[in-house]
């Protein structure tokens, strides 16, 4: 698995092609800025706003005049964590999801090589197909994968949850990767068996860096997807050993009233995984794409 | 070749590799050891205080050593659909707690265990009928009924003391003491009162003498086109009007409780006793304090009180238990005599047990004694499996109240929501 | 893949698996529910080297669509010709239905006009998010390296954000006695919103819920834009600025040809994105009010699994599937005729 860990950027990743001088301070300057400015305030609000109220007192979450100002407290959180199970969900969502990615990433890297540089019957067919695949329609099938689970015996198994959300991500990754390998030039290949590697090699020297930011954003859409699901785990898993976090985030939800503070609080501290590797990877998987813009 | 042949089997071989540990390893949780036993109880959120769970279990234990009773706490929202699915489990909960007017819906469905035969070991005689009747379904019983609870007016003391209003005996008075406290104090809501409170409406109906739904030769048909549904409607809508809660909410969204009165301006609110506690420690949380008093929804005339909607829990037993004895033993433990008098008394009066002889004794002013007074004028909804389905959302008594508030001919509205109702009851 | 063997009209290649030159071809229809058949054993025959190679490369990913998504598909098929509702499910009985579910649902007003409804909504926002999303993708590419990072940075915290919490917040911000809009309107001196009701109508829901969705789709428009615009060469760019191009003539002679690989794909995926957006719709106001704002998920749960007609919510599916896949019929052709340029 070690493989698909944390390639290297590309190499020799070129410095962004478009250096502009500008004159500073220009009129449509200042308009871009203001609107960029903007744009980011609409778009974090409701994000500041979940963390925002993750930090209030109870009483001031709710209110008819909102409240901007408060004393912060930890207690939300204190509550969030608290509960029992809290670090079983963890381990098990942390286990689900990655071992889903790192599945996807290896199984459709070996798909999409032979979909990009293979030519072979059914080749088309199988495109379709992956194309295709990415319209399932995950939330109406939960009660057929209940019922095939259930009379496979199946039920509050990890293994089960790990290779559904598996074939969840798999399309899209195949999708996204088979556009990466099909944008590094042949003869780069070529070069590198000329050069005396085997295909292997070539494959790992030459196209796999390449792939980097591909490699970012697939695992980064199935880190996502993975991390989030909801409908499948709440009808398969009922044994709470087996249960993830997006079921820990609606359990403060009660018909006896609702905890909002935590709730705030649970999805903040959610989201924050998610947060950090979108940092982590959104960056190199931007700036890896530059330099995979060889393919012009 | 050579090299294409090395390539391909190093990556095949990666993913056979991955692909046995993602499959096997952490395949966990079966507890089917064999040996040891172990029944699954479930409760709703709220249900069992902690302390009174703990003591039917000691006892249980006491009598069945190596046995463990493992006490999974639910959540009501999604309930329905959780305990249809875990009902077609091989490994169901042993034992459940259903909601009073769903029971019809899973007894129907031979999900549930047949408990006509352990009637005499669940000492079902003292069960009041009320509460048996949802415990049944044709005849025979699938349930033991565990506890029941009403709806009461919860006001705020102080209001009502400086608007000179006591608390009223019949509509009249009611409404006149609404006007009194809109007088005295125009930034408080005399009442709040969303407008889908649905589980009132039931009781205005049943006063009016009409029904939220009727059997007609083999087949239910809706009751909310009649007179009485819409003098029933009128009389909602002329609570409602003094209050400014949402016409298109219930008293969950935002949960009246602990959302809306603890920020204040709520002479009253009618709630179940939990609802009383959560909206008290809610404010104590806010630093103020409440001081809650309690009464009957009141009546058309001054010698009975309002109708009401008698709400409640049965516990049952799943047909594909593996330890069906077992869980039928701590079923009659919980809903025995001894057990119902320590849960009364543990929830202070605030559910009523399922017997007269294990009642508490309410403090005299507190919520338990306005609701054993209102109780005796409880009633459930109609005992058939089609009830259930009705009441899920979207809920065509609650789209029915909307419509009416927000104008709509109760006529009208009463007969589109009928046509649901009979689409959805006898199904 | 099975999803799609419905649409077989529109996609006649449903057996991607279909080994090389395959003595022993498949029928092509395959039982359903024998996942087995997918990766049909590949000969020993290798007339040339690279025959096999491939379909031991695409195998594994074959092998589990087949098991995980096709056999499931394929069960949820069948369901739709059966007869499931809470006896038979707890009962784990089936009994075949014919196609009952189907005339009960192509026979029923209310589908229809949730249909039509489903497909507005979508329209409605993918156009939006399209559009709003590729400004924000060519503003990104435009701004300095500081306003970029605070943009791309505000985009991805609201990408990450959990739809749970993403749900509350807008009910909050929407909300008729608490909600933070209603506070601005009145600060904003506008009257009225006392305790406005955003919720009043179908179509006022809607509208919000579409807030929501173009509020939690447009990262992935934008930030990928974005991403796409930097494999434009900045030349290009100089030489249509030295043709005299403005900004909207440069849009479509450079940016447009150029990223139309990026725009097909992502407004494929947007469309289904948001045809089978369930939380969001359903979460905002449960379908409501008075049944006015569900869209085709949200009428499957409602009809389906709330009122316990399983098989029923197979057949609402099924048919969901196969309007997807006629309505997307002129979106395959149009990739994969891409596909054959590369």
């Amino acid at each position: 698995m070690s493989t698909t860990t944390a390639p290297k950027p590309a190499p020799a990743a070129p410095q962004r092609p478009r250096l502009r001088t500008r004159r500073p301070l220009r009129p449509a300057a200042v308009v871009k800025n203001a609107g960029a400015l903007a744009l980011a305030a609409l778009f974090l609000f409701p994000v500041y706003w979940m963390f925002s109220s993750a930090f209030k007192p109870s009483g001031e979450i709710l209110a008819k005049d909102p409240v901007f100002f408060f004393t912060p407290t930890l207690d939300n959180f204190t509550k969030a964590t608290g509960v029992e199970f809290f670090w079983t969900y963890v381990q098990n969502s942390l286990l689900v999801t990655v071992g889903a990615v790192l599945l996807a990433l290896l199984v459709a890297l070996a798909a999409s090589f032979a979909i990009a540089r293979m030519r072979f019957a059914g080749r088309k067919g199988l495109v379709l197909g992956v194309m295709m695949a990415q319209m399932a329609p995950w939330e109406v099938m939960v009660i057929a994968m209940y019922m095939i689970a259930r009379d496979a015996e199946m039920l509050n198994s990890l293994g089960l949850l790990t290779a559904i959300y598996f074939v969840m991500v798999l399309p899209f990754t195949i999708w996204t990767l088979r556009g990466f390998i099909a944008a590094v030039p042949v003869t780069l290949e070529e070069a590198a068996q000329i050069d005396g590697c085997t295909r292997g090699q070539a494959f790992r020297k030459v196209i796999f860096p390449l792939l980097a930011p591909g490699l970012m954003s697939t695992s980064l859409f199935g880190f996502i997807t993975a991390w989030n699901e909801f409908a499948m785990v709440l009808i398969l898993n009922k044994d709470k050993a087996a249960q993830t976090l997006p079921l820990w985030l609606t359990q403060f939800q009660t018909a006896f009233g609702n905890d909002w503070g935590a709730t705030m609080a649970a999805s903040s501290l959610f989201a924050v995984p998610v947060l950090v590797i979108f940092v982590f990877l959104q960056r190199k998987a931007v700036g890896g794409m530059t330099a995979g813009a060889v393919k012009g | 070749m050579k090299r294409k042949l090395i390539a391909a089997v190093g990556v095949a071989g990666m993913m056979a590799g991955v692909a046995a540990c993602g499959n096997g390893g952490d395949d966990k949780g079966k507890t089917d050891a064999g040996g040891a036993k172990e029944i699954t109880v479930w409760v709703m959120d709220g249900s069992a205080p902690k302390a009174w769970i703990d003591e039917v279990n000691k006892e249980f234990a006491a009598k069945h050593p190596g046995v463990t009773v493992k006490v999974e706490v639910q959540a009501w929202k999604g309930i329905q659909e959780k305990v249809t699915t875990a009902l077609s489990e091989n490994t169901p909960p042993d034992v459940l707690e259903l909601g009073n007017t769903q029971t019809a819906g899973y007894a129907v469905t031979g999900g549930l265990a047949d408990l006509t035969k352990d009637k005499g070991g669940l000492g079902a005689d003292a069960w009041p009928k009320s509460m048996l009747e949802s415990a049944e379904y044709e005849g025979k019983l699938y349930s033991a009924p565990w506890y029941a609870a009403n709806r009461v007016v919860v006001y705020d003391k102080k209001a009502f003391e400086k608007a000179g209003v006591t608390p009223p005996k019949t509509r009249d008075e009611w409404i006149a003491g609404l006007d009194k406290l809109k007088a005295a104090d125009p930034n408080t809501q005399p009442i709040y009162l969303p407008g889908q409170s649905w589980y009132v409406l039931a009781g205005l109906v049943w006063d009016e003498g009409g029904e939220l739904a009727v059997k007609d030769g083999g087949k239910w048909k809706g009751g909310l086109g009649t007179p009485q549904a819409a003098s029933a409607m009128e009389f909602y809508k002329k609570l409602q009007s003094y209050s400014t809660a949402p016409k298109d909410k219930d008293e969950a969204s935002p949960q009246q409780s602990t959302d809306v009165v603890p920020k204040g301006g709520v002479a009253s609110w009618i709630g179940l006793g939990w609802e009383a506690g959560g909206a008290e420690k809610a404010l104590k949380d806010a630093g103020k304090e409440a001081d809650f008093g309690y009464f009957p929804i009141p009546g058309k005339t001054a010698d009975k009180p309002g109708t009401v909607f008698l709400g409640g829990s049965n516990l049952a037993v799943a047909e594909r238990s593996k330890n069906k004895e077992l869980a039928k033993e701590w079923l009659a433990l919980a809903t025995g005599k001894d057990q119902m008098t320590k849960y009364a008394a543990e929830v202070k009066g605030s559910l009523l047990p399922n017997q007269a002889a294990a009642n508490f004794t309410p403090a005299p002013g507190s919520f338990a004694e306005a609701m054993g007074k209102a109780g005796v004028n409880g009633r459930i909804t109609p005992v058939t499996p089609g009830w259930a389905n009705v009441e899920t959302e979207p809920n065509p008594l609650k789209e029915f109240m909307t419509k009416v508030l927000k104008g709509e001919d109760p006529a009208k509205a009463g007969a589109e929501a009928d046509k649901e109702i009979a689409n959805r009851i006898n199904k | 893949m099975t999803v799609h063997s419905q649409g077989a009209a529109t996609a006649p290649q449903d057996a991607p698996h279909e080994p090389g030159g395959p003595k022993a071809p498949q029928p092509p229809q395959r039982p359903a529910g024998v996942p087995e058949a997918a990766p049909a054993p590949r000969g020993r025959r290798a007339a040339l080297p690279s025959g096999w190679l491939p379909y031991l490369l695409v195998a594994p990913a074959v092998l589990s669509m087949a098991v995980l998504l096709l056999y499931p598909l394929a069960k949820n098929v069948i369901l739709s010709f059966q007869k499931v509702d809470k006896i038979e499910f707890i009962q784990r009985k089936a009994p075949f239905h014919g196609v009952e579910n189907y005339t009960q649902l192509l026979g029923d007003a209310q589908f229809w006009t949730v249909v039509l409804r489903s497909f507005l909504f979508t329209a409605a926002n993918v156009a939006v998010i399209m559009v709003v999303g590729s400004l924000i993708g060519l503003l990104l590419n435009r701004l300095g390296k500081w306003m970029r990072l605070v943009l791309s940075m505000a985009l991805v915290m609201a990408w990450a954000m959990p739809i749970v919490a993403s749900v509350t917040v807008f009910q909050w911000l929407f909300d008729e006695q608490f909600g933070v809009m209603n506070w601005l309107m009145r600060t904003l001196g506008f009257s009225g919103y006392e305790q406005h009701n955003w919720f009043e109508s179908g179509l006022s829901t809607l509208v919000i819920i579409t807030v929501l969705v173009v509020w939690g789709s447009v990262p992935f428009v934008a930030l990928n834009m974005y991403a796409g615009l930097t494999t434009v060469g900045g030349e290009l760019y100089e030489a249509a600025r030295m043709d005299g191009a403005n900004g909207w003539q440069t849009f479509w002679q450079v940016v447009f040809p150029n990223l139309k690989p990026f725009f097909l794909v992502t407004t494929f995926l947007e469309v289904i994105w948001v045809f089978k957006a369930f939380t969001q719709v359903y979460a905002m106001n449960r379908g409501g009010p008075d049944r006015a704002s569900e869209t085709l998920p949200v009428f499957a749960f409602v009809e389906g699994q709330s009122q316990g007609h399983y098989a029923l919510a197979a057949a609402i599916s099924v048919l969901t599937i196969v309007m997807l896949v006629v309505v997307m019929s002129f979106y395959f052709r149009l990739i994969l005729k891409q596909e054959e340029e590369q």
